[in-house]
């Protein structure tokens, strides 16, 4: 069976049991996944593609509920709540729970209302406050300096890269307690998946953050637990170090080695 | 109440207009299908498909002269517009592709499909009509193939595009010539596409009514002369809808419903057949 | 041998398609040459059309044009919209796929039929609300508002359609509704697309003749109320054009042809290489 390490840190959510099934499918895309998830710190998850990770990833702010009859089981819990339940407030979760995806999502917007459009769902008017938290968040997110002097311009003029620290910037602007990053530079180069990976480290201080990868390096570099997938199944969860050098399940050994994958 | 509340009110007041206009669009859309179908089922007999036109208050009246005037204007536009509009396609996709003459094609044919088809009845009657001095099913035809061959010629350039170069460079590695390639692996590929654009260019030019008021005009006899007026269900309906008499009115609605059905029957036909293309 | 052949059929039809349209033009520039020597600009400012008296001025029916399909526009763009949205964003799989295909359906009835219902079912329906004859600017701007719809909101929904699912994603991720999502995200991303199928839509409408032939009145007066009768280049084309009796008049019918085709080329234009255009590149 699985070997899930008990870790140190206090938990940001905790996944019990959890299985999930998507609309039509026969059996569960995730299997009897449990599995903590320490707050103030970088969790990974790997394993190869349709092993249910950005499935898994999907479930923490309830993304998957924008496309009915996909089925939940079991728990997840969230500030001492299951957020699961079909009473969950799904506004207020994805408030708490961010999400930065596989590919920029600049809105067809100016730099600053991209920045600020979480902040006005929420009902702040005062143009102060507005101006004041989206630099702050553009200066958390590293790219203050890049666009502090054309903030009215159209997001999309931005480079990948910087359209990808825009969306973080986004993201943190409303103070959620939790990131998810669903494989973030997987259409970065080189040099902006580096500012990229060093923003996520900086970011652990205030958020926990949870990032799925198919770049096992990426993992190793930035995490600092990693949870190995296969088939819908969550097979080790471990210290980053650890599970990369001393894993304790064999599958996990096979797939970092290379033997599949 | 909150910010967010207030969003999640407006939200749903939004969605329930949506929904709303949906459901009133339908509604009207419905209402008119639905007199469509009842008012044409009623007329429906085989005395119209026996008999032809006949004046007012005649027992023995129908449609036969419209229902053949119609299948001869539309097919005969088939037999001009399709190879046309087949040909034009196949020198945008496979010899025009990018250049200059071949984008000012497509753009000019692309604003030709929605042009008013009125106007190019007019030019019709202009070109063919006063020459000859008398309307004619030819200048009908000419008409309906004129409005047919910018949609025939848009879906065979769009389908031939999707056929995959590697197969067109498969088949010059064996030594074929650029047409048989083309006709042979290009026409093969992208068959269920162009079918289907030939299946919509005939609903949409069968639906015509406009163009052919002043080319192919009208009778109200069975004829299958084509250097002369030809009835068609279109024209029909309209002279006799518009007409003070009740059993021409009937008339009018059984040829609006076989028509409808006939073009409801090619669109359905057409995706059908696209479905089945990419189901493969 | 063959090759070259084949090419030259392919090449000729192709060419033949700028042939047809060029010769559109010049044949009914021609054909209006003498109406346009006889009445000059008055052609397109004087709305006094009495064949009897040999006076031909298109004001009223280019007015007409305008603005029955003005009218249909304003009744029609909220609705399309709301079925595109509801298409596109609302309705689950099933009735998606039903009603989607629906609209499409509708969309190929030939036009003449909306034309027959509005005349035999709508109009006496205005004629009980608001008294008169029922038929005028209104019957014809709210049938070609119908007429329309399903073309609209088809093209409305397919436009809406091109937005990313991650674009959408991202801002219920932020804690977005629904109408968020497709006021903020959905119609700005496809606002070039959306507007062009609108366009687009015009472009029919104004060359629409069948759907409101039988419900304008055809008479040629610029209208006091929306509920008088007027007419429409199409309208007094399909009416007129069998009756003319003297080439001045002839020559007038085609100048109403030739004002209709540039009318309707430039808007689709507009539609097509300015909006569409933008909307595919971006």
């Amino acid at each position: 069976m699985a070997s899930i390490i008990d870790i140190k840190e206090e938990c940001a959510l905790q996944v019990r049991d959890f299985e999930f099934t998507y609309k039509g499918a026969t059996s569960p895309s995730l299997k009897k996944v449990s599995m903590p998830i320490a707050k103030h710190s970088i969790t990974a998850l790997i394993g190869p593609s349709g092993c249910g990770k950005t499935t898994l990833l999907r479930a923490f702010n309830r993304m998957h509920d924008l496309y009915p009859g996909n089925t939940y089981a079991g728990e997840i819990e969230f500030e001492g709540r299951n957020i699961l339940t079909p009473k969950e407030d799904l506004i207020h979760l994805r408030t708490k729970i961010g999400m930065i995806f596989q590919k920029p999502t600049a809105f067809p917007m100016s730099i600053f209302d991209n920045v600020a459009y979480g902040m006005r769902l929420q009902g702040i008017k005062n143009k102060t406050e507005l101006n004041d938290r989206v630099e702050k968040a553009l200066k958390d997110a590293a790219i203050w300096k890049e666009v502090s002097d054309r903030l009215k311009h159209d997001a999309n003029g931005l480079s990948g890269g910087q359209q990808q620290r825009l969306c973080i910037a986004r993201a943190i602007a409303v103070e959620p307690d939790v990131l998810l990053f669903d494989e973030p530079t997987s259409a970065l180069d080189p040099i902006s998946t580096q500012g990229i990976e060093k923003l996520v480290i900086e970011l652990k201080e205030r958020v926990s953050i949870i990032i799925v990868t198919h770049n096992m390096q990426q993992a190793a570099r930035v995490s600092d637990y990693t949870g190995f997938m296969y088939l819908g199944e969550l097979i080790e969860l471990g210290q980053t170090e650890e599970l990369f050098v001393t894993p304790k399940e064999k599958l996990t050994q096979e797939y970092i080695t290379g033997k599949f994958g | 109440m909150t910010a967010v509340q207030k969003r999640i009110l407006i939200n749903r007041i939004a969605l329930v207009f949506s929904t709303l206009s949906a459901i009133i669009a339908l509604g009207f859309l419905f209402w008119i299908l639905g007199i469509l179908v009842m008012k044409g089922m009623s007329a429906l007999n085989w005395n119209i498909f026996i008999y032809e036109g006949a004046p007012p208050g005649y027992e023995d009246s129908g449609l036969k002269h419209a229902l053949t005037g119609q299948l001869i204007l539309v097919g005969l536009a088939t037999s001009v517009g399709v190879p046309l509009g087949i040909l034009a396609g196949t020198y945008l996709s496979e010899y025009g592709k990018n250049s200059k003459l071949a984008h000012a094609i497509r753009d000019i044919s692309d604003i030709m499909m929605s042009a008013p088809s009125i106007v190019i009845g007019a030019f019709v009657y202009a070109i063919i009509v006063m020459p000859m001095g008398h309307f004619s099913a030819w200048a009908g035809a000419i008409a309906l193939a004129i409005i047919m061959i910018p949609i025939i010629l848009r879906t065979t350039d769009d389908m031939l595009q999707l056929v995959p170069g590697t197969l067109r460079e498969a088949a010059f590695a064996l030594g074929a010539p650029k047409y048989k390639v083309i006709l042979s692996v290009v026409y093969r590929g992208a068959k269920a596409g162009i079918l289907t654009g030939v299946l919509l260019g005939i609903a949409r030019v069968a639906g015509e009514t406009a163009p052919l008021l002043f080319t192919s005009f009208n009778d109200n006899f069975f004829t299958t002369d084509l250097n002369a007026a030809m009835p068609s269900l279109t024209v029909t309906m309209f002279n006799y809808a518009t007409s003070p008499y009740e059993d021409w009115q009937q008339l009018g609605w059984a040829a609006a419903f076989i028509l409808s059905m006939f073009i409801l029957g090619l669109n359905v036909l057409g995706r059908l057949i696209l479905l089945a293309g990419k189901g493969k | 041998m063959i090759d070259k052949i084949f090419f030259n059929f392919t090449r000729f039809s192709a060419l033949l398609i700028l042939v047809i349209v060029a010769w559109i033009f010049v044949v009914l520039f021609n054909q209006s040459i003498e109406a346009m020597n006889t009445f000059g600009l008055d052609f397109i400012t004087k709305d006094e059309w009495a064949p009897n008296l040999d006076k031909f001025g298109a004001y009223a029916a280019i007015f007409g044009s305008v603005a029955s399909t003005f009218l249909a526009m304003l009744l029609a763009i909220p609705v399309a919209i709301g079925v595109a949205i509801f298409l596109s964003e609302i309705a689950h799989d099933k009735i998606k796929g039903f009603f989607g295909v629906s609209v499409e359906l509708l969309a190929a009835i030939p036009s003449v039929i909306y034309g027959m219902w509005g005349l035999f079912y709508f109009v006496p329906i205005l004629r009980d609300i608001f008294g008169g004859m029922g038929i005028g600017l209104l019957a014809a701007g709210i049938v070609l508002a119908i007429m329309i719809l399903p073309f609209m909101a088809a093209v409305t929904r397919d436009a809406m359609n091109t937005t990313p699912d991650i674009l959408k994603e991202s801002a219920y991720a932020l804690g977005g509704t629904q109408w968020d999502v497709i006021k903020d995200v959905i119609i700005p991303y496809a606002k070039a697309g959306i507007i062009g199928s609108l366009i687009l839509a015009l472009g029919r409408a104004i060359g629409e003749t069948m759907a409101v032939t039988f419900v304008m009145g055809n008479v040629h007066h610029v209208p006091g109320s929306i509920l008088d009768p007027t007419t429409s280049i199409p309208v007094t084309l399909a009416n007129e054009f069998t009756e003319a009796d003297s080439s001045l008049y002839f020559s007038s019918l085609f100048g109403l042809a030739l004002t209709l085709l540039i009318m309707s080329f430039v808007v689709i234009a507009i539609a097509k290489f300015y909006f569409l255009r933008k909307a595919r590149r971006a």
